[in-house]
């Protein structure tokens, strides 16, 4: 489960390798552009993010090349460039998923779990959570072998929770990850509130234990263990 | 008014004035010659019937070649020798009508007989040249007139002509935001201001530029800060040891982060409008557009148990825009229109041929409708928001020359944007 980062932000950086740890990742770290392609060959990466300021060169060109080199890994662009055209041009050069700063670590967190699965698993993985199970490809839950009807917010949320499992993930976080920019703004985060609600009840109905925890109305947390 | 008109306009009225006192006063003087030119013929007259009488009797002559109409009548005798001279009318036989004569009545002394004499000579001919010169002259007014509109008009175009060309490339400032070059002429009033006007706007250029620059680095350059800032707040967020007070800390910090952030990247949005960096033009159907941003928004609408209206009155109507432009505008007057709206509330959306308007239950503005499309113009009562949204729109619409009008009238707000430039 190793990840290269390449970000010539040092604080950014050792936030993210901290974040990913926990995750159960192990991190190579590379600062500039001639590191970056020091290490390309030096693991079998599940998933590299790249930024594209980088000293020393161009990070799409970086991209280029990590693309040609491990053509089985996933790649994430981290980026503060915003436009559409910018996207198209990161996607265009070989990139997965293009992350725009700044991000949630929750959210990119869940953007390598989804990009790893796509790129490494080629899907028909199954993502379990104690009685909980997902296919992602069917876009299917179960609790308990048993189909429980999600709506397809409610399997993103679910499989949102899932990538950050044990971790504390905002409200703001989940908003962005689900709603993108019709997420903040809007006065309130209650509707993810009531979102998560509806899905709690759906998996309890089911059978599963409320895996949910309410963190000082800062967040929640997914978690098999109930002690907070 | 136009400066043609207005000087056009000024001209007539004085000029019409002029020649109104000037005609009155010409007439009046070629009357006055005209009656001395009588009254010289008639004294020349009376020199004659004088001679006359000298050699004839009274009765032997009633008319004399010159005179109109001539009576002499024996009189007694008299001290006064009176002349007087006048006007009189006579019904004159051969036309039938009543004509005006001039006249001069004189006693005179023959071989021992008085004689009253009245000479008349009609005044006709002279009234009638007077009439025909007044004529003329007011015919030659009247040609002068002409004549001086169409050279005004002329020498006006020529003269303002460069004043016009510097009117229209100012007016383009408006949209290039580039320095107007406008040239010098001959005429030192107008170089003057053009010389003016060219440093204006070359400093405004500047100032919009170098704003829009500093927008433009501020924005970028405070992404990485910001990215640092709230990648910390959530590993913090993660540590097992926090009280309830330290979380409360965090999630201050947290929320205000995640607002910097949509603040920071609604500027830069902004400024890429300005910047004109979105250029595609597509053709966007104007329903499927509202139909598929209300289903984005729908869990916002619902949690506000808002009520939505369709009207679509045009189901056709399409727009060519970039569509990244028309999400924005689309995007932030739903918004809007959610989140000012009341708890249970309404939003109506009509669309008619070449416009859109949505209206939405509401408090009236705490501020003044002008402010309205300002940046950061906002309701204090709402926190989390920035007063951006609208400004977007208005940015929007400049891009495109949509024109944007926003009423409000029984507690419902209504904004209404003509598609077309």
């Amino acid at each position: 489960m190793q990840i290269l980062i390449v970000e010539d932000e040092t604080s950014l950086m050792e936030s993210m390798v901290s974040y990913l740890e926990l995750e159960g990742f192990r991190c190579e770290k590379a600062a500039d552009y001639h590191t970056a392609v020091c290490v390309l060959d030096k693991h079998d990466y599940i998933c590299m993010l790249i930024d594209l300021n980088l000293p020393g060169g161009d990070g799409l060109e970086l991209v280029k090349l990590a693309r040609e080199n491990q053509s089985e890994s996933g790649i994430i662009i981290i980026s503060a460039r915003n436009t559409i055209e910018q996207r198209v041009e990161g996607l265009e050069s070989g990139a997965d998923d293009y992350l725009v700063k700044p991000f949630h670590l929750s959210e990119l967190v869940a953007r390598v779990h989804s990009v790893a699965r796509r790129t490494r698993m080629k899907g028909g993985e199954v993502l379990s959570f104690g009685v909980i199970s997902v296919i992602p490809e069917d876009h299917t839950c179960f609790v308990n072998n048993k189909q429980v009807e999600l709506t397809r917010k409610e399997l993103d949320m679910l499989m949102f929770l899932m990538a950050n499992r044990n971790r504390v993930v905002t409200k703001e976080s989940i908003a962005d990850y689900l709603w993108g920019e019709y997420g903040g703004g809007y006065g309130s985060y209650d509707f993810v509130y009531t979102h998560l609600k509806n899905l709690r009840r759906k998996l309890q109905e089911a059978g599963s234990p409320d895996y949910v925890q309410n963190i000082y109305g800062i967040g929640y947390k997914f978690s098999l263990d109930q002690s907070p | 008014m136009k400066l043609l008109t207005k000087s056009t306009l000024l001209i007539a009225t004085l000029s019409l004035f002029l020649f109104f006192f000037m005609g009155v006063i010409f007439f009046q003087v070629l009357k006055n010659m005209s009656i001395s030119d009588l009254n010289r013929e008639l004294a020349d007259l009376k020199e004659i019937v004088v001679g006359y009488l000298e050699e004839y009797k009274a009765d032997e002559f009633n008319s004399l070649p010159g005179i109109d109409s001539l009576s002499v009548q024996a009189i007694g005798r008299t001290d006064q020798a009176v002349e007087v001279l006048g006007d009189t009318l006579m019904y004159d036989s051969k036309d039938g009508q009543f004509k005006t004569f001039r006249y001069i009545q004189f006693e005179t002394e023959s071989k021992e007989e008085f004689y009253q004499v009245r000479i008349f000579k009609s005044t006709n001919p002279t009234d009638k040249l007077v009439e025909r010169v007044t004529l003329l002259m007011t015919l030659m007014v009247i040609l002068f007139l002409a004549g001086i509109f169409i050279l005004n008009r002329f020498i006006f175009a020529s003269l303002w002509s460069d004043f016009f060309v510097a009117i229209e490339k100012l007016k383009q400032f408006e949209t290039t935001k580039e320095p107007v070059i406008l040239g010098e002429q001959d005429i030192e009033e107008f170089d003057e201001l053009k010389k003016v006007l060219e440093v204006m706007t070359r400093r405004l250029a500047k100032d919009y530029r170098d704003l829009k620059e500093y927008t433009d680095h501020t924005t970028h350059e405070l992404q990485t800060p910001l990215a640092v800032i709230k990648s910390k707040t959530e590993l913090l967020i993660q540590s097992k040891n926090l009280g309830a007070a330290e979380m409360k800390c965090l999630q201050a910090i947290n929320t205000s982060v995640n607002q910097l952030s949509r603040l920071n990247s609604t500027l830069a949005l902004i400024t890429r409008i300005e910047n004109r960096q979105f250029t595609e033009k597509e053709e966007i159907k104007l329903t499927g557009l509202l139909d598929r941003h209300l289903e984005l928004l729908e869990e916002h609408i619902d949690l506000r148990g808002i009520k939505v209206d369709k009207l679509y009155h045009d189901r056709d109507m399409v727009m060519f825009m970039d569509q990244g432009l028309a999400d924005l505008l689309v995007a932030n007057l739903l918004k809007n229109a959610i989140v000012h709206n009341i708890e249970g509330g309404c939003i109506i959306l009509e669309t008619h041929p070449g416009s859109l308007q949505i209206k939405n239950d509401g408090p009236p503005l705490r501020f003044s409708q002008e402010e309205l499309f300002t940046r950061f113009v906002r309701d204090t009562r709402r926190s989390g928001n920035f007063g951006l949204g609208l400004s977007l729109v208005k940015k929007v619409c400049d891009t495109y020359n949509f024109s944007i009008d926003y009423t409000y009238d029984k507690q419902q707000h209504t904004f209404t944007v003509n598609l077309t430039d």
